[in-house]
């Protein structure tokens, strides 16, 4: 009995000392300028010349500043840190003065040669960001505050680029501070530490626990209301969901659609939704399924509404043709398919399909994957075509993209900057083939000369009409199913102000333009 | 003694190179390609031929293996696809962390097990039951059901522990000496912070040591029941000392051999078990950047994950063996 009652006593004691005085110390609801969002993992880095991942873009974007930024919640850009910009007649050289008196975070000048060298260092890195600027030949630093661009080609949509995270402006002295013969562009120190002229710089990064971003006093535009942003690694949606009930996070990223749907109705809880650029699809391979009347008859096969209604309840919208809805070059009469099995079997039946089995494939990637898949199986077979599914793992599957070793899979897309160009070129476009966009294997001469003609022109007027020209025939085609644009929801605390929802910046938060109450 | 211990250490390298070479042909035959995950949804053929360059994945496998014994030999574990820095930073990093909480959840383990067990062998049917239904309880439920189940209860209902994380995320921890907060608290005697930090440390602790609490209750109570039976417990108790004594001093001295070795066995799986464990409750350990690498094919990094836990798991093995001859002192190393 002597026993028990000893440790009866001591777990007593240590009760007391960890419990005591705990209402207070575990649900600390931040001060008013402090937002604090949880999201599910470290960023992998946070250098805009190697990052291509939204998740690194949320923590850096407003740490840097851009030649032009996006206006408020729309594709459209205008100058940030240019003042004004002209482009020669044949749309190659592209000049842009700059602000006067900015500086970056640690009080070096802001100049073109700033901008020149964020330009040579993306390109000699060669990551993906470099992508995005595709006919870019050099950058040239007139005079401190005039800087051309030069291009091997003209490029229709180059003015959107430059608001794209990878166009962030970087310190060049920091740059070179940090340069080694074996690291000359520093990329050690950028994948950790910011070096811009933004609203903010990032303090602290304690992996796997915290970030912490504080407000850049040198910086030359207005104060924003917040003097800190912590961004808190929690793994677990659970967990977001319970610390963002108690408002112990202002934002919770990760959260699933039966977790948004019951904390909906709490009071101090704000979901936002918005249609988004998030674009589910699914890559017919053209090269094994050549026959466009049987790459119909799947697309008549689909019960979209169905889908839209179970799968992503009610929160999506159903595509008309390749560019979503809210982008430039949308065709709102574009032709849609319709759910009809009737007119499949027809068309399966011209086509002389001979019943084989075709090979759907997806991965875990995307936690409504496998019901989205299961459920066009279901379709599928109604109208006659016998599919198996074949699930990978993400590096797997996107491996069999590239390859081409599927006859359908499960694709996601969003575009890096605000133009038809990121859909139509990339995925209809022959010099594409695999994973660096036409996962179809499409192949169409006319349809590339048309949006080869439109990524080239500057005439905007002409460029929307060239796309349109294309959209007719790749809708027709049928080269993808064109399923839906996904709404997206952000669960928030209701005190949370100024939030704005920009379709370009996906799961970033505009933090200069966000208070609370 | 220290002979034999210089020899098991001698004996650990050629584990760990199998290690090295197993791992490295699984994770680099597993099919994807790591550069397509860094360069992003849509890089060209060539953009991707040059990242891959850099990243030295251009080069045959064998090439790329001597690559790394080389840099291994040099102490370097090579650089992360993922993170671009060196993975032995990384694991330098969140290895504190680890090791904090499986040692908290070993300790938790092996104290409350033995007393479990002790209890269960002395006391009656009753409390045989009770600790039995503990046991089994313990073993068959899933961590991350422990898991969740203690947030909703602790940190939702009650609001008594903090659900996730390692520390105050407002504050700032003490100064890193170890990287152990507890050690660090209790060096800079801050004790706010070392409370603090008990406070973050209870639930996950818990956790992964529930499992592990309940083999090593079931082990003491076997070999306590065996022990209760021999005569030499019978001569003490006939000297007339008290039962107190008999149990603590006498038997369960020699019931601990056994469960010594379970227990030794049990930090190796914990240190690289506690992955669950770390992603539910936010515990910025090594688990969680394992599970982040392998999600990426980044080799060197999983590798380096696999070679530290492998290294700790034959240490403590080592450790456990010395253990033994402090234990029964008839056992001698020489």
């Amino acid at each position: 009995m002597k026993l028990c009652r000893a440790v009866v006593v001591w777990i007593c004691l240590l009760a007391a000392v960890l419990f005591g005085g705990t209402a207070a110390a575990v649900a600390q609801q931040p001060p008013r300028d402090v937002l604090v969002v949880a999201t599910s993992a470290d960023p992998q880095t946070v250098d805009p010349g190697w990052e291509m991942d939204n998740h690194a873009w949320m923590v850096f974007y407003y740490a840097y500043d851009r030649l032009m930024a996006y206006k408020g919640g729309t594709t459209g850009v205008e100058p940030q840190l240019a003042e004004s910009y002209s482009v020669s007649p044949d749309g190659t050289v592209w000049t842009f003065k700059l602000r006067p008196g900015v500086k970056f975070a640690d009080g070096t000048p802001l100049d073109a040669e700033a901008v020149r060298f964020t330009f040579e260092r993306l390109k000699a890195i060669g990551a993906g960001p470099s992508e995005v600027f595709p006919t870019l030949d050099r950058v040239e630093a007139v005079d401190p505050l005039t800087v051309r661009f030069i291009l091997t080609r003209p490029f229709g949509p180059f003015l959107s680029t430059l608001a794209h995270p990878g166009a962030s402006i970087v310190n060049p002295r920091a740059v070179q501070a940090r340069a080694t013969q074996e690291d000359p562009w520093a990329k050690r120190y950028l994948a950790e530490n910011t070096a811009g002229s933004g609203p903010f710089v990032l303090r602290e990064w304690r992996k796997g626990e915290r970030l912490v971003l504080e407000a850049n006093p040198a910086y030359w535009g207005p104060k924003p209301a917040l003097s800190r942003v912590l961004i808190r690694i929690v793994p677990e949606s659970n967990t977001q969901r319970l610390l963002l009930e108690r408002g112990e996070v202002d934002i919770a990223e990760s959260l699933t659609p039966d977790q948004i749907a019951q904390i909906e109705s709490q009071p101090g809880v704000r979901i936002e939704r918005h249609p988004s650029f998030f674009v589910q699809y699914v890559y017919i391979n053209n090269r094994k399924i050549a026959d466009p009347r049987m790459r119909q008859a799947l697309a008549y096969a689909v019960d979209y509404a169905g889908i839209i209604a179970t799968v992503e309840r009610g929160l999506a919208v159903q595509m008309r043709g390749p560019i979503p809805k809210g982008m430039t070059g949308h065709d709102p009469a574009a032709f849609q398919y319709t759910h009809d099995p009737q007119r499949a079997r027809t068309l399966l039946q011209q086509a002389g399909y001979d019943g084989r089995e075709l090979r759907l494939l997806f991965a875990d990637r995307f936690p409504w994957w496998p019901a989205l898949a299961q459920y066009l199986q279901a379709n599928f077979s109604a109208a006659g075509v016998r599919v198996k599914l074949e699930q990978y793992a993400w590096a797997t599957l996107r491996q069999k993209y590239q390859e081409g070793d599927f006859d359908l899979a499960l694709g996601i897309w969003t575009p890096d900057f605000a133009d038809p160009y990121m859909f139509m070129n990339f995925w209809f476009d022959s010099s594409n083939w695999g994973l660096a966009g036409n996962r179809a294997f499409y192949s169409n001469p006319k349809v590339d000369e048309l949006v080869r003609h439109a990524a080239a022109s500057t005439d905007q007027a002409e460029r929307l009409r060239l796309y349109a020209e294309a959209q007719r025939t790749v809708i027709e085609e049928s080269p993808y199913l064109y399923l839906y644009q996904k709404t997206l929801q952000i669960p928030m605390r209701a005190r949370v102000k100024g939030y704005v929802f920009n379709p370009m910046l996906v799961d970033m938060y505009n933090f200069p333009g966000i208070s609370k109450d | 003694m220290w002979a034999y211990a210089l020899r098991r250490l001698l004996a650990v390298v050629p584990t760990l190179f199998g290690v090295t070479l197993v791992t490295f042909f699984i994770s680099a035959s597993i099919p994807g390609d790591p550069a397509v995950l860094v360069v992003g949804q849509r890089a060209s053929p060539e953009t991707l031929e040059r990242v891959r360059h850099e990243m030295g994945l251009d080069r045959p496998l064998p090439v790329r293996y001597l690559g790394y014994l080389r840099g291994l030999a040099r102490g370097e574990l090579g650089r992360s696809l993922r993170t671009q820095r060196p993975v032995a930073g990384d694991l330098r990093e969140r290895f504190p962390a680890t090791l904090e909480l499986t040692a908290a959840a070993m300790a938790f383990a092996a104290v409350a097990g033995t007393l479990l067990g002790t209890i269960a062998a002395v006391r009656g049917r009753l409390w045989d039951t009770l600790t039995r239904m503990v046991a089994v309880a313990g073993i068959s439920t899933p961590v991350f059901w422990w898991g969740l189940l203690l947030v909703l209860l602790f940190y939702r209902q009650l609001g008594w522990l903090p659900a996730q994380g390692r520390f105050d995320p407002f504050l700032d921890p003490p100064p890193a000496y170890t990287g152990l907060h507890l050690i660090d608290a209790l060096l800079s005697r801050d004790w706010q912070a070392l409370v603090i930090a008990s406070r973050y440390l209870v639930l996950p602790a818990f956790t992964l040591g529930s499992v592990q609490l309940a083999l090593v209750a079931r082990m003491i109570r076997t070999g306590m029941l065996e022990v209760l039976r021999e005569e030499f417990v019978r001569t003490a108790r006939a000297k007339g000392l008290t039962e107190r004594v008999v149990v603590f001093r006498h038997a369960l001295r020699n019931a601990t051999i056994p469960a010594l070795t379970a227990v030794g066995l049990a930090f190796g799986e914990l240190l690289g078990g506690a992955v669950l464990t770390e992603t539910i409750f936010g515990w910025p350990g090594m688990g969680k950047y394992a599970v982040d690498s392998i999600g990426s094919l980044d080799y060197p990094a999983i590798l380096g994950f696999t070679l530290v836990v492998g290294a700790g798991f034959a240490l403590i093995n080592l450790a456990v063996d010395l253990l033994y001859a402090v234990v029964d002192p008839r056992i001698r190393y020489g």
